[in-house]
């Protein structure tokens, strides 16, 4: 075929988001020539017929029993690859996605580039691909005869294709003893319940300016309120007025909330190592000159004892409305 | 006839039980892994420090007390050395002595004075062990200590009386009028036959005590009496700072190549030594910031653990090598805590500093940790981030590396591209005064002044990386060889000759560790070159009325010396007034040994040490280290000092400024005159 061939990843009898942005860069990729889809797993055939709506007219299925192996889903894709003369794999990249192609590179003899956000096809072809946890792009040229590519999580939206439902074709790889050596064989649920502050969208933390353990209540009363958490600067774990789960910075959890609320915080380096993820900052201080200001989306110069019962009490007064 | 053969009986004894520990220490030391560095170049040097510390007994008289104790027992058992010999001579033959020295008279006054001495000594111990009770002891063997003073007790006593006895059966073979203290005793001893046999019994006493106490000291704490010297001889001589490199290179021997230190195996043969040479004083103890500030660490136990763990599991391993198995003992950080300590330190060096046989403690905790980070990938959880983003980021705080000069808006600093002209000094700005909001502001004030006195400098910029010293001292010994070599690169090709450096941890990195991989420089702390341009009339300060009080960096003082300069500006901005600890007795802010990264357990080092400044009464509390500058400000929020803390940089750029008005109000007022 010469086409593309994209591993897509499924969960409870749909193709995964990942897989279906996969699909869309596959598509950029193949310019025309074909792009067929490989499933693998137990509910494989069941996510195969949605894969019509992102232009897949054929969908590759393979069945294997047991857990997931890497090795072994790698040597179904690079069976099927070798099978149809596919020019390139492209995978989502997703912890599986990344490790199934590494093996499938290997077995293969091609070369594959992890986290791409943009790839023109010859020989060589051209990629973007994000390195140091998307701190920098590399340009790179990608050698080889079969050319793997998984792609950035979120660096690419999708677009459907709609076509017809695709040709479903079952097949089983001939695996070998050793494909099976790493495999899933139990899965333990760790879920304990409650929000943990490093996943919370919302985190309102206080500082030394908070005055006390006391003052904390009103931090509280605002997260129960927005659905969040709190949190604190080594100021307030050091003074023992939290403890140090409590801790965002540097040395404490690293938070990537929606939105983060300091209140009484300096902004001293260490503290704004640990929350460089958030996506929106409203800095609560009563020192204009507080280096937090400077790094904040939003922020209040002011007494905190006001400004946080009356950020609550317009809350309330909103949501009673 | 009967003397004769009892004193050759003895020595064969004693020195049988001695001979065979003695082989024991030596086979263990023959088996220690190679030192990083070298220990034996620069004879003059080693010779002073052996003048110095050993004979001259300069570091234990740091303390007086404590110091002139034991200065009067080790110059007593100097001078006595050759009475050992008188008195087996004697036990061959009463009649016979040393030829000529045997005779003299004022050897017989010298032996008098220094038993008296001796016997000082001695009580200075007891009082300070009995009565002041230190707390340096603490985790000492005690008991082990007053035997030995009862031993050094026994063997004064009978040689005096062995000498008074002599005097008066006029055995002695000098005049009795120069040996007061002998010939005042003698009047205990008649001259008849019980005289007679007590100068006996007195002289085989006195003999029997010194061979048993050469048997025993080797199996004691009191062994540093023969490797104190040794270890003094072989300690650093100068880079204090430095750390011993490790060596990863593909052709070196794998029998050589260590990753600090695992087992008993991995010990260097100088750690050995070192371990060796302590007789458990505690001084490290007593000046140890994580000790003081009550942590697990103390420097003392540290190389109590490494000594003890040595001795149970060195024997085990020399046997598997003799059998040519290979040795699979334990972690020599399992013993005791020694893991934990490892931890605490910060690498203040302030143990090393006051150890009185040149015991080098931060050598051990750092390749603890080496092992640790590098083979167990076991360290606290909390310094992960830093180490992450020092190697991908190239800082600790994981700032994006095209934001390093960003601190430079508003201001005139040229930054390196490749291929520029060179300048005259390169100011290496440190990723804290690059990226902390309250460290640029040293880096805003050194570059002002630097340009006010039209010094030729640059920086690298984004071409900048981290030295890599967070890296090391958290024992991620990889990563800073990867930037060192990064670094140097960067350097040579920028073709700098001249650093100055605004951090006390870069300066020492790139002045004592770069050498090491390739980078020789003349590197300066900008305290350094400040006080030059003042000195040289560059830069004219107007001096304050605020009293200004000086802490030393750790990293600048007790490692490399710079004391005189910080000081200079310090008084050209402002008045003075000393800490109690100062100089190169400087009290860590708390930062050190990558503490900048970790949670700290127990009291705050910083919060001690803003509480001895302010108590200066000062009003600003100047420093020279970024680390320190956020430590301390720290500090005094927490403990509501209300002191301003300021980097002498930032500082002198003040009164540079204010000396600027004052010179404009000046011309401002004689041209009126003029008018």
């Amino acid at each position: 075929m010469a086409g593309v061939l994209v591993l897509v990843e499924h969960a409870g009898g749909e193709p995964d988001e990942l897989s279906l942005q996969a699909l869309t860069f596959a598509r950029g990729y193949a310019s025309g020539e074909p792009v067929e889809a490989v499933l693998i797993g137990d509910g494989a055939a069941g996510a195969a017929p949605a894969l019509g709506e992102h232009g897949v007219a054929t969908a590759h299925v393979a069945e294997l029993d047991g857990g997931f192996a890497p090795q072994a889903s790698a040597r179904a894709v690079a069976e099927l690859a070798g099978r149809l003369s596919a020019a390139a794999i492209v995978a989502a990249g997703s912890d599986r996605g990344n490790e199934i192609l590494a093996h499938a590179a290997v077995m293969t003899g091609g070369t594959l580039a992890a986290n791409c956000i943009a790839a023109t096809p010859g020989d060589p072809a051209q990629v973007t691909r994000m390195r140091w946890g998307g701190s920098l792009l590399e340009e790179a040229r990608l050698h080889g005869s079969v050319k793997l590519l998984t792609v950035a999580p979120h660096a690419v939206a999708i677009e459907p294709a709609p076509c017809a439902e695709p040709d479903v074709q079952p097949f089983a790889p001939e695996l070998r003893d050793e494909d099976l050596v790493v495999r899933v064989t139990e899965r333990v649920d760790t879920s304990t319940g409650g929000l943990s502050l490093a996943e919370s969208p919302v985190v309102v933390s206080g500082g030394r300016g908070v005055g006390s353990s006391e003052g904390f209540g009103a931090l509280e009363e605002l997260a129960g309120l927005l659905g969040g958490v709190v949190g604190c600067s080594r100021a307030v774990t050091s003074a023992g007025w939290r403890p140090h789960t409590d801790q965002v910075g540097q040395t404490g959890t690293k938070i990537s909330p929606e939105l983060y609320i300091p209140c009484g915080i300096s902004g001293a380096t260490q503290h704004m190592a640990g929350c460089k993820g958030a996506k929106k900052i409203l800095a609560i201080n009563a020192d204009p000159e507080a280096p937090i200001l400077a790094s904040a989306d939003y922020a209040v110069v002011g007494d905190l004892s006001e400004i946080i019962p009356a950020i609550t009490a317009e809350l309330r007064r909103v949501r009673a409305g | 006839m009967f003397g004769a053969l009892g004193l050759v009986a003895a020595l064969g004894l004693f020195g049988g039980i001695f001979a065979r520990r003695a082989r024991l220490l030596v086979r263990l030391v023959r088996m220690g892994k190679p030192s990083g560095i070298e220990r034996a170049d620069e004879l003059p040097a080693r010779l002073r420090q052996e003048a110095v510390v050993v004979l001259g007994q300069r570091k234990l008289l740091q303390k007086l007390v404590p110091g002139l104790m034991h200065a009067f027992i080790f110059w007593g058992f100097l001078v006595l050395f050759p009475t050992i010999v008188i008195a087996m001579i004697g036990i061959v033959d009463r009649e016979s002595t040393l030829p000529w020295l045997g005779h003299q008279g004022w050897f017989a006054l010298l032996v008098d004075v220094f038993v008296v001495l001796v016997f000082a000594g001695v009580g200075i111990a007891l009082y300070i062990r009995k009565v002041v009770r230190p707390n340096r002891f603490e985790g000492s063997h005690l008991g082990e200590a007053d035997l030995i003073l009862g031993w050094i007790t026994g063997i004064v006593t009978t040689l005096l009386l062995w000498h008074a006895a002599r005097i008066a059966l006029g055995l002695n073979e000098y005049d009795a009028d120069w040996a007061p203290v002998s010939n005042a005793l003698s009047g205990l001893f008649g001259d008849g036959d019980v005289s007679e046999a007590l100068e006996r019994v007195l002289i085989w006493a006195h003999v029997l005590l010194i061979l048993g106490f050469l048997a025993y000291l080797p199996r004691s704490k009191h062994l540093h009496i023969f490797t104190a010297a040794v270890n003094v001889y072989f300690a650093r001589t100068r880079a204090r700072g430095r750390l011993e490199p490790l060596r990863f290179d593909e052709d070196l021997p794998e029998e050589e190549m260590r990753f600090g230190i695992g087992t008993v195996e991995d010990l260097t043969w100088k750690q050995m030594v070192d371990s060796m040479s302590c007789t458990e004083c505690g001084r490290c103890q007593e000046v140890c910031p994580a000790w003081a500030t009550g942590k697990t660490l103390s420097p003392k136990l540290v190389i109590m653990g490494v000594r003890d763990h040595l001795f149970a599991e060195g024997p085990l391993a020399l046997a598997a090598r003799e059998s040519g198995e290979a040795y699979e003992g334990p972690l020599v950080a399992s013993t005791d805590s020694l893991e934990e300590m490892a931890w605490d330190c910060v690498t203040c060096g302030a143990c090393v500093r006051e150890c009185p046989v040149n015991i080098e403690h931060v050598d051990h905790i750092l390749d603890l940790r080496r092992h640790l980070v590098m083979v167990e990938s076991r360290f606290p959880t909390e310094a992960e981030p830093m180490l992450r983003d020092v190697e991908r980021q190239s800082n600790p705080w994981g700032k994006p590396q095209s934001e390093r000069a960003a601190w430079t808006e508003g201001l005139d600093v040229r930054v390196l591209e490749p291929g520029d002209r060179a300048p005259e000094v390169l100011y290496w700005v440190g990723c804290a005064a690059s990226f902390d909001e309250r460290a640029r502001v040293t880096a805003q004030s050194t570059a002002k002044l630097f340009a006010a006195a039209g010094v030729d400098f640059a920086i690298l910029g984004p071409r900048e990386a981290c030295n890599g010293d967070p890296a090391r001292r958290m024992g991620n010994e990889y990563v800073f060889q990867a930037y060192a070599e990064q670094n140097v690169e960067t350097l040579e090709q920028a073709g700098v000759r001249k650093i100055v450096a605004s951090c006390p941890h870069c300066f020492n990195t790139l002045a004592n560790e770069y050498p090491d991989f390739g980078g020789s420089y003349e590197v300066v702390h900008h305290t350094e070159l400040l006080a030059e341009l003042v000195r040289d009339g560059r830069l004219s300060p107007a001096a304050t009325e605020q009293t200004v009080t000086y802490h030393d960096s750790c990293y600048l003082a007790r490692h490399n010396d710079v004391l005189a300069q910080p000081r200079e500006l310090a008084a050209a901005v402002g008045r003075p007034i000393e800490m109690q600890r100062s100089g190169k007795r400087t009290f860590c802010c708390g930062a050190g040994g990558a503490h900048m990264w970790m949670e700290e357990n127990a009291k705050p080092i910083n919060e001690e040490r803003v509480r001895e400044a302010a108590a200066t009464g000062a009003e600003t509390l100047a420093v020279a280290c970024p680390f320190c500058t956020v430590m301390l400000d720290d500090g005094v929020q927490s403990t509501g000092a209300g002191m301003r803390v300021a980097d002498v940089a930032t500082l002198l750029a003040e009164a540079v400024e204010a000396g600027a008005d004052g010179d404009r109000s000046d011309a401002g007022a004689d041209g009126k005159a003029g008018a």
